[in-house]
């Protein structure tokens, strides 16, 4: 008894299915069996958190009215700019046709999928009435709320990665292509009404202003590719599907991305953190001291400014740190003090005192310390993100194909050309001579790859 | 039935029936995105955050007209004596959590030191009244300017900013200018609560309700109208021993509300957030806000 499922007969009878699993597991190599237990556990973890966190779960977390939004919120940020920027940083190749970016496409696509659902699933469980939400933002639409148009354009941009994925394994590359461009597209427009959602509170200065949402755009794009180089360097290390296309183009591609964000990055926090020095705004002022000197120093000094920053700079910029393995640590690093960034930006706003709260005015700062219910979803959150996205990447067909190549990005004329010309770049792969490659080798330190 | 075809139970099913069936299906599949579009175009222009809607449920008592009123407050800072008996009363009236964090309306103790500097407290709310001996820690060896306590509430805006950040318009404002929670709609994001420059509004917390016994939703002050549009003063007001709560209908010119505001100097909090509240203070501080 069996069900026939893409072409392989998939079992149906429990007591075959657990010996096919035993036999799975066995023969799974010892490292990946730990890597798997410690993920099982973590979403483990993360799954009895979010029980807690049904509704009513107010009580179960740390939040307050004098500050409503926690570690939650944060997280939800964090996954959500993540998504978009994985999608922005493909999208240099999969719109723009730019070379050296396109072998990011296919794993791009299904860690944009993941972080997207892993997004909506920390903010279900922020919210009291989640159900409630999607209905009625059909039925009773606001739209004033910023709120609003970032339900109507992560949900639009779900539906386009959807398609962008399934088109992708299934070879429809002229429906791909459209679903890359649209995908694209709100990947950009997503973040910023998402930075519009804090940016347009007259009420907390620290988020107040037309700043807001192109700064979470750059922090969009310093998450995504992060996360990419991460993966990234992965596959080079573990020499999974397409390495060779990693080493010779992803790798630089997003080195040079990284190193580019990075440095925009300096300019952003730096120039944010400067402009609240001067003057004396309530909200503004406070928050900025809360985070130079007071109860957010800590972790912005440490894991914003140093880890965050100044350590991935320094690991891209060092010749010795030039390697995958310098890129996946400054990538870990990066994406790290990009959490601690999002969680130092959704606490600075409602930290100062100005923010007047019913009964109770704290003095000198408003005070939050995240529930163990709430660590315990972002925890499960991210181990979800990596089982996830470990298990796709080794048990689906993760390497570039021709046809995607060609018909999808390049945009030659005929696809007959187009085939041309990807055959050629993608004769570089297999070719020891180098003859036929349309990207030449490049030196990522550790020697010609 | 015979003219309707034939569509009787034992009746044999011709290709008409099978036809007609169809029809109804390819109508009804039609329908769903008809109704969720007309639905979804009547919101926008008519539900959304901005828009001003009836209260829902009505009001009780078929003679009150919401367009013809216009309700205010005045917070007379130069005679609270800070009893605490408003917050006290508004907690049993409105079903308020005994939460001191959490208050429809409280009392804070501001205290202006010499050197221009304010301090503000409002230990429980203010629910428990001021003590003769109290001190502000902060101030307690500063020369002291002045000090006075200041009534707050939700401010009913004009331009609110929290029924424009809902993004379900589950909040909303009533033609007499009070904003109310549509707590079948809330679904509880806590954006207004942020949104709010007064801290007026809280998530009702597990193990309490609303006075309508919906828990995990936004509460806030609503000058009780359930009072008011029975021609009842809120609560608050009700209680008030020394009259530094002023309600009234700014629609009638000889409401205490109106000669109030018309006879003191009063302010609104925050004037350069463009709020425009409907509470009113006097003798508050130009440090203040």
């Amino acid at each position: 008894m069996s069900v026939r499922l893409a072409d392989r007969d998939l079992p149906t009878d429990p007591r075959v299915i657990a010996r096919a699993m035993r036999l799975r597991v066995a023969a799974t190599p010892r490292p990946l069996r730990i890597w798997y237990g410690i993920l099982l556990v973590l979403c483990l973890v993360g799954a009895v958190g979010a029980v807690l966190c049904l509704p009513p779960g107010w009580a179960v977390l740390g939040t307050r009215p004098s500050f409503e939004w926690g570690i939650l919120i944060s997280a939800y940020v964090f996954f959500a700019i993540t998504t978009s920027g994985l999608c922005l940083a493909s999208s240099l190749g999969t719109v723009f046709g730019i070379e050296m970016f396109i072998p990011l496409e296919k794993r791009h696509a299904i860690l944009a999928l993941l972080c997207l659902v892993t997004a909506f699933g920390v903010i279900a469980l922020d919210l009291q009435f989640p159900v409630r939400m999607v209905f009625g933002a059909v039925l009773s639409p606001s739209p004033l709320s910023p709120m609003w148009w970032m339900g109507v354009f992560y949900g639009a941009y779900l539906v386009f990665l959807i398609v962008e994925v399934l088109s992708m394994f299934t070879g429809r590359w002229q429906i791909h292509r459209v679903a890359c461009v649209l995908s694209s597209i709100t990947a950009i427009v997503a973040p910023t009404t998402l930075g519009a959602v804090f940016g347009v509170l007259s009420s907390r200065p620290y988020w107040h202003g037309a700043f807001t949402p192109p700064a979470m755009v750059a922090a969009a794009m310093l998450s995504g590719t992060a996360l990419l180089g991460i993966v990234f360097a992965c596959v080079h290390r573990f020499r999974l599907a397409g390495f060779e296309r990693v080493a010779t183009l992803a790798i630089p591609a997003i080195r040079l991305l990284l190193t580019i964000i990075l440095s925009v990055t300096v300019l952003v926090v730096g120039w944010q953190t400067a402009w609240g020095l001067y003057g004396d705004v309530p909200g503004l002022s406070d928050a900025t001291a809360a985070i130079l000197v007071g109860p957010l120093a800590l972790p912005f000094w440490v894991f914003r400014v140093f880890l965050g920053l100044v350590a991935p700079l320094a690991l891209l910029a060092l010749p010795r740190t030039r390697t995958p393995g310098g890129l996946f640590a400054a990538s870990c690093l990066a994406f790290a003090g990009l959490f601690a960034d999002r969680a130092i930006f959704v606490s600075a706003g409602q930290i100062a005192p100005a923010t007047a709260v019913a009964g109770v005015l704290p003095s000198p700062f408003a005070t939050y310390v995240p529930s163990l219910v709430e660590i315990s979803v972002v925890v499960g959150a991210l181990a979800f993100l990596a089982l996830v996205y470990t298990l796709a990447e080794l048990h689906l067909p993760m390497g570039e194909h021709q046809g995607h190549l060609a018909g999808a990005f390049l945009g030659s004329g005929t696809p007959a050309k187009a085939a041309g010309t990807a055959a050629g770049t993608a004769a570089g792969e297999g070719d020891p001579t180098g003859a036929g490659r349309s990207v030449p080798l490049v030196d990522i330190g550790g020697g010609v790859l | 039935m015979s003219e309707t075809g034939p569509t009787g139970p034992g009746e044999p099913r011709g290709p008409q029936a099978s036809l007609s069936r169809r029809r109804v299906l390819q109508l009804g599949l039609a329908a769903v995105p008809a109704v969720c579009g007309a639905r979804l175009a009547a919101g926008v222009f008519a539900t959304s955050g901005d828009a001003v809607r009836a209260a829902e449920p009505a009001p009780a008592g078929a003679t009150y007209d919401p367009s013809a009123h216009d309700w205010a407050f005045v917070m007379d800072t130069t005679t609270c004596i800070g009893c605490g008996r408003c917050v006290e009363a508004c907690k049993l009236e409105n079903h308020v959590p005994a939460d001191p964090e959490l208050n429809r309306t409280w009392v804070e103790l501001h205290v202006l030191a010499e050197n221009w500097t304010v301090t503000v407290s409002s230990p429980a709310g203010g629910a428990d009244g001021a003590q003769a001996q109290a001190t502000v820690p902060a101030v307690a060896d500063a020369a002291v300017r002045n000090a006075y306590f200041v009534p707050r509430t939700c401010m009913q805006c004009e331009n609110p900013p929290c029924t424009w950040v809902c993004p379900v318009s589950a909040t909303y404002r009533t033609p007499d200018g009070i904003i109310l929670v549509d707590e079948k709609r809330c679904i509880g994001c806590g954006y207004c609560v942020v949104a709010c420059p007064y801290g007026a509004r809280y998530m009702v917390p597990a193990g309490d309700t609303t006075p309508k016994g919906v828990a995990g939703v936004v509460d806030k002050c609503t000058f009780c109208y359930h009072r008011i549009t029975r021609g009842l003063l809120p609560a608050c007001a009700e209680v008030c021993p020394v009259n530094a709560r002023i309600f009234g209908d700014r629609n009638d010119p000889t409401s205490a509300v109106s000669v109030a505001i018309d006879q003191k100097r009063v302010r609104a909090m925050k004037p350069a957030l463009g709020t425009r509240p409907r509470v009113f203070y006097t003798g508050l501080e130009g440090e203040v806000d």
